[in-house]
């Protein structure tokens, strides 16, 4: 007993128990399921065999049927789309205003604060709204141009193929800004005012201190928003099945919902894990690189 | 003596019923919120059976069948659930759902025979019995009478055949007042596989053949309503509640959907609206109409089938309420005095005679499938109407042969 008190109390006993208790979460609620995930994509599985673990194993035959599937380079380019134009979207309008609420003028702050109101709305429920505006025949958005005169013919953002994924998008946009402003705000806030002060008196431009100073110095915050932006972007199922449901005729459709469409309405849920396990090599990829941003964050 | 039986004795003197059992529980699942159909019916089977007490739990519709394959895998499935009818198949061939084919031979009440072919084919697999419908519907072509007039058409013949409908929409599509001719669903869901197959089925194809000359003909004939704007573009991405819902704001002349519009229409629709039988390929071809609603199922490993099938009984026998409480139709011909939305009551029970089951096909969502694919792949234009099916037609043999 008092052996091991003094193990716990004094020695690394207690250190040990904590990064052990983490650990065990980390391998329940995070390994386990990845692993599993990966071990079902190898098998045939359908809803009837999903709470056994004898199944038989089929090699690589889901992988081979989900690569050559007429819908996998399509998926694929919409994903890649989405994802691409989300973040560089959401990354620019969220730092142009985070500079911008930077600015010191009255209510700046609050202003700030009102813009997180859309981040924590459920996805779902934007995705409903922005089904409300962009709706083809009834919709705000159709409303507002054709008043303005932009264009006579109604534009059918949902159920036009040619558009739909970018209606997608918008939303998208739309929902990430706010967790981007927030997040380089802090960078920002965190550039010492001195630095400005110094380059200013040497007669500095603002662009120039803009790229000089201001991009050099949240670098480990941009690295870490566009990793972070890409994992959010890639888990975005809400707006897909409010908005388009991947539609029409798959013009939407993404490797996230098509995941689920094969798992969960087709019943194909080996086939549905190995796209998520695609998905999972993308976010490994991805992760590994905001780890060495924020790795880079310690040295500064 | 333990308490359970300690009340049944005391049950058998106060209520003196036979009740030498201990009372027996069965579990119910259902699609319906408290208060509905199944709600009301557990209740009151209850009352009436002291001895057996029915524990109902709700599950969302689109998850009925995820949450039953779990269940039944691990041993915790209901006694009674509800099944949507094309998903009988899946669960009957793998032998999970009860053969009431013996039981039903030998009752009183149900009589096979006397139920419409469409719900009777949806329980049927392989010559046996694996449910009772609890209802049914179907769906017609709603017109507003007062559009018809304004467009001179003739609000008393509303189109029979499919060159009538073409033309009816044609005239009463008016861009300027933003009105579209017809309204329907071709989603990528369910939905579209429901709205579509009475059409392919009326031309001569099915499930299993839709490969068919009246298939490319029908796709043909969607794909006109769409790119003539006939019918609004997104078509392809709505249900029929929200298509219809157009409808009754006065945006579509016609709308092709189910009796279950009927409450919210009569609420939301200022105009005279009337319903007739869906239009058919030409004069004389066989009709065909969708057929929803599902069925009380019993579960394989039912430990009180006894109990469970006398209660699917009593159910079965309230069909004559089922329309004017519930707003199903009656899976069977019954006299309903004074039925709610008389004439459309008149034209949906004439339309029950022509409901096609979907399928029976183990895996039906994957045949569904093929044909929303068909349809969107066509009416966004990337594909023909003959190599959509052409496609589609490969991928459902595929399944199939299975």
């Amino acid at each position: 007993m008092l052996r091991f008190n003094r193990v716990f109390r004094d020695g690394g006993g207690f250190d040990s128990a904590l990064v052990l208790l983490a650990l065990a979460y980390l391998v329940f609620f995070s390994a386990f399921p990845l692993i599993y995930n990966l071990v079902i994509s190898f098998q045939s599985v359908d809803l009837f065999t999903i709470a056994t673990f004898d199944r038989p194993f089929v090699g690589l035959e889901n992988y081979r049927d989900i690569v050559n599937d007429p819908l996998f380079w399509p998926v694929v380019r919409n994903t890649i789309l989405f994802v691409g134009v989300s973040v560089v979207f959401q990354l620019a309008i969220g730092l142009a205003l985070a500079l911008f609420f930077r600015l010191d003028f009255p209510g700046a702050t609050w202003l700030r604060g009102l813009f997180l109101a859309g981040w924590i709305m459920p996805g779902l429920v934007v995705g409903a709204i922005w089904g409300w505006l962009l709706a083809g025949d009834f919709g705000v958005v159709n409303w507002l141009i054709q008043s303005l005169g932009l264009t006579q013919q109604k534009i059918f953002w949902l159920s036009d193929p040619s558009i739909s994924i970018y209606s997608v998008i918008i939303a998208n946009v739309w929902l990430g800004v706010p967790f981007n402003m927030i997040l380089l705000s802090v960078g920002l806030a965190a550039i010492p005012a001195d630095v400005y002060e110094a380059a200013e008196l040497d007669g500095a431009t603002r662009l120039q201190r803009f790229f000089t100073i201001t991009l050099p110095m949240m670098r480990a915050q941009l690295g870490a928003v566009i990793s972070l932006g890409i994992i959010f972007t890639l888990q975005q199922f809400d707006l897909f099945a409010a908005l388009t449901q991947g539609g029409p005729s798959n013009a939407s459709n993404v490797l996230q919902y098509w995941s689920w469409e094969l798992a969960f309405r087709e019943y194909r849920i080996g086939h549905g894990s190995v796209v998520s396990v695609f998905m999972i090599l993308v976010v490994i990829f991805v992760a590994t690189a905001y780890v060495r941003s924020t790795r880079h964050e310690h040295v500064v | 003596m333990n308490i359970a039986k300690l009340m049944g004795a005391v049950a058998l003197v106060t209520l003196s019923t036979p009740a030498w059992a201990e009372p027996v529980t069965i579990n119910l699942w259902t699609v319906d919120r408290p208060g509905e159909y199944h709600y009301k019916m557990a209740e009151e089977f209850s009352a009436k059976n002291p001895d057996i007490k029915v524990n109902v739990r709700s599950v969302q519709f689109p998850d009925m069948v995820n949450e039953l394959a779990k269940a039944m895998a691990t041993g915790e499935a209901p006694d009674v659930t509800y099944i949507d009818n094309p998903d009988v198949a899946l669960f009957a061939s793998r032998k999970l759902l009860l053969d009431l084919k013996p039981m039903v031979d030998k009752s009183s009440v149900i009589k096979l025979d006397q139920i419409f072919p469409g719900p009777l084919a949806s329980v049927s697999y392989k010559g046996g019995i694996y449910g009772i419908p609890r209802g049914a519907n179907t769906i017609a072509l709603y017109y507003n009478a007062d559009l018809f007039k304004a467009a001179g058409l003739d609000p008393a013949k509303p189109p029979k055949t499919w060159d009538e409908v073409y033309d009816a929409a044609k005239k009463l599509t008016n861009k300027d007042k933003g009105v579209y001719g017809l309204a329907f669903s071709a989603a990528a869901s369910e939905e579209g596989t429901f709205q579509f197959l009475p059409w392919l089925q009326m031309a001569g194809g099915d499930y299993n053949k839709v490969n068919v000359p009246g298939g490319v003909q029908a796709l043909a004939l969607w794909k006109k309503f769409i790119d003539e704007g006939l019918a609004s573009k997104d078509t392809l991405i709505r249900g029929q509640w929200d298509s219809t819902g157009t409808f009754n704001a006065g945006n579509a002349a016609m709308d092709i959907s189910g009796p279950w519009e009927l409450p919210r229409m009569s609420k939301d629709a200022k105009f005279d609206y009337r319903v007739a039988l869906l239009p058919v390929p030409k004069d004389g071809a066989p009709r065909a109409s969708a057929l929803g609603e599902g069925d009380n199922v019993i579960v394989a490993n039912s430990k009180h089938p006894k109990e469970a099938f006398k209660f699917v009984e009593y159910m079965y026998e309230q069909m004559p309420r089922v329309w004017n409480e519930f707003g199903y139709m009656p899976a069977y011909p019954v006299k309903v005095d004074k039925p709610n939305y008389p004439q459309a009551y008149e034209v949906f029970n004439e339309s029950m005679k022509f409901a096609r089951n979907r399928g029976p096909s183990p895996d039906w969502a994957k045949v569904s499938k093929a044909i929303q694919t068909a349809i969107q792949t066509t009416l966004t234009g990337q594909s023909s109407p003959e190599n959509a099916l052409a496609a589609a037609q490969k991928s459902i043999d595929g399944v199939l042969s299975k």
